[in-house]
């Protein structure tokens, strides 16, 4: 009967426009979230820079180069930091994250200090040894987590617990194309220099010795790197669930669209139905 | 007096970029200031207060500063610290909170050798920022 199908009809309607609330307003949040993280990362380039080419000085510089920072080692034990969003919802993003680390990981022994809810969730539940769940909410991780995480992962290494770290985190390339990458943090790899500073003439007074201030700057690097490779990810995380979003708004209007149709045309069904009826029952 | 550009950045964001006269903070190994026309210089900074003598103006601002390096070249003086927050914009009653909390953890018999050594940079800290906002209410 035509009536009950227009009610159905009217009722997946309704549901896919409260629907179609949801995932818009989602994609406002993540598109204002985004603008922040973005102002973020530009906000951290300068001390990364600075620090780095101060790094690439000393690194140009140093003849001697056997601080245990450069020094690459045998390697028993990797450790891997895996940053992936807290919650799902945004497309792929999880998801490709996990599976290239997981790729990465392949034929090595490794420990991972996993950041995310899903990245420590994904870990927990497959058995890996982890090394830290304090950063469990990598919206909520600030400059001073960072400090503690470049801290553990130095300490770690320095006490020969895991022999190299690296990173896994998003890249974001733009609003439409986020990267799973993968950055070795420890050892320090020399190619980090692009433009490797030749060992010129100028002299730079290093106090207390080149050697000291270097060890002491590798906690402050990794600390700005982490953050860097946050806020990437965070980026990119809200990017992929602007996109996301964006589509499954599209997709609710396209349904709604036909729906309208299917609903005016079992209206006008009614309709004419009830004309020929009363036509017929009046005998003309 | 002859003046020096002075840079001060951290994870934050920019926090100083103009003319000083001398900059003071404490490093690795000690307190030191750099005056106009230093030699070229590169040392990391510990933890302690940072004093900046801004050209043109009397008074000293006083910040914390905590990790990161300093750099001295011919054109500028370039703080790159890990923490750097103005005395104006320190929370006082959050470094006293931390500062117990952390006195807590390190007097506490149970506590992981791991979660005393993050408390001893937490006091260290904290202890840093009441020092400079006290400083900067005694002086001001």
């Amino acid at each position: 009967m035509a009536g009950s199908s227009m009610k159905d009809i009217n009722l997946r309607i309704k549901s896919i426009k409260s629907t179609k609330q949801i995932t818009k307003a989602m994609e406002l949040v993540a598109t204002s979230k985004l603008t922040k993280a973005k102002e973020r990362i530009k906000k951290s380039r300068l001390y990364q820079s600075s620090i780095l080419s101060a790094m690439c000085d000393i690194i140009a510089r140093n003849i001697d180069t056997s601080s245990v920072y450069l020094m690459p080692r045998d390697v028993k034990k990797s450790c891997f930091v895996v940053i992936a969003g807290d919650r799902g919802l945004a497309g792929g993003y999880n998801g490709n994250l996990l599976r290239f680390a997981n790729e990465e990981m392949l034929g090595k022994k490794v420990c991972v200090l996993p950041i995310g809810k899903r990245s420590l969730d994904f870990y927990e539940r497959k058995g890996y040894e982890i090394i830290s769940d304090d950063f469990a909410y990598v919206e909520d991780i600030d400059v001073g987590n960072c400090h503690e995480i470049a801290d553990v992962l130095t300490e770690g290494f320095l006490k020969q617990e895991f022999d190299e770290v690296y990173i896994v985190y998003t890249e974001f390339l733009s609003a439409l194309s986020q990267q799973p990458v993968i950055m070795k943090l420890l050892p320090i790899d020399r190619n980090i220099c692009e433009n490797p500073v030749e060992a010129s003439n100028d002299y730079i007074l290093f106090e207390p010795s080149s050697n000291a201030v270097f060890h002491s700057i590798v906690p402050s690097f990794v600390t700005g790197m982490l953050w860097g490779a946050v806020n990437e990810s965070l980026t990119s995380e809200f990017g992929a669930r602007r996109t996301a979003m964006e589509s499954a708004t599209k997709n609710a209007e396209e349904m709604i669209d036909d729906l309208s149709l299917k609903y005016n045309r079992a209206r006008q069904g009614a309709i004419t139905q009830e004309i020929t009826e009363i036509v017929a029952g009046s005998g003309m | 007096m002859s003046s020096f550009h002075l840079k001060i950045v951290s994870l934050d964001g920019l926090f100083f970029d103009g003319e000083a006269r001398q900059v003071s903070l404490r490093t690795i190994d000690g307190e030191v200031s750099i005056l106009a026309g230093h030699i070229p210089y590169v040392t990391a900074i510990g933890a302690g207060e940072c004093r900046v003598y801004v050209e043109g103006a009397d008074q000293i601002r006083r910040a914390a500063c905590v990790g990161g390096i300093l750099t001295v070249t011919k054109e500028q003086v370039l703080i790159a610290a890990t923490t750097f927050e103005w005395a104006e914009n320190i929370d006082y009653d959050r470094a006293k909170i931390a500062k117990t909390q952390a006195e807590g953890i390190l007097s506490s018999a149970n506590a992981s050798d791991h979660r005393k050594e993050v408390a001893r940079n937490k006091l260290t800290r904290a202890k840093v920022r009441l020092k400079v906002v006290d400083n900067s209410k005694v002086r001001l």
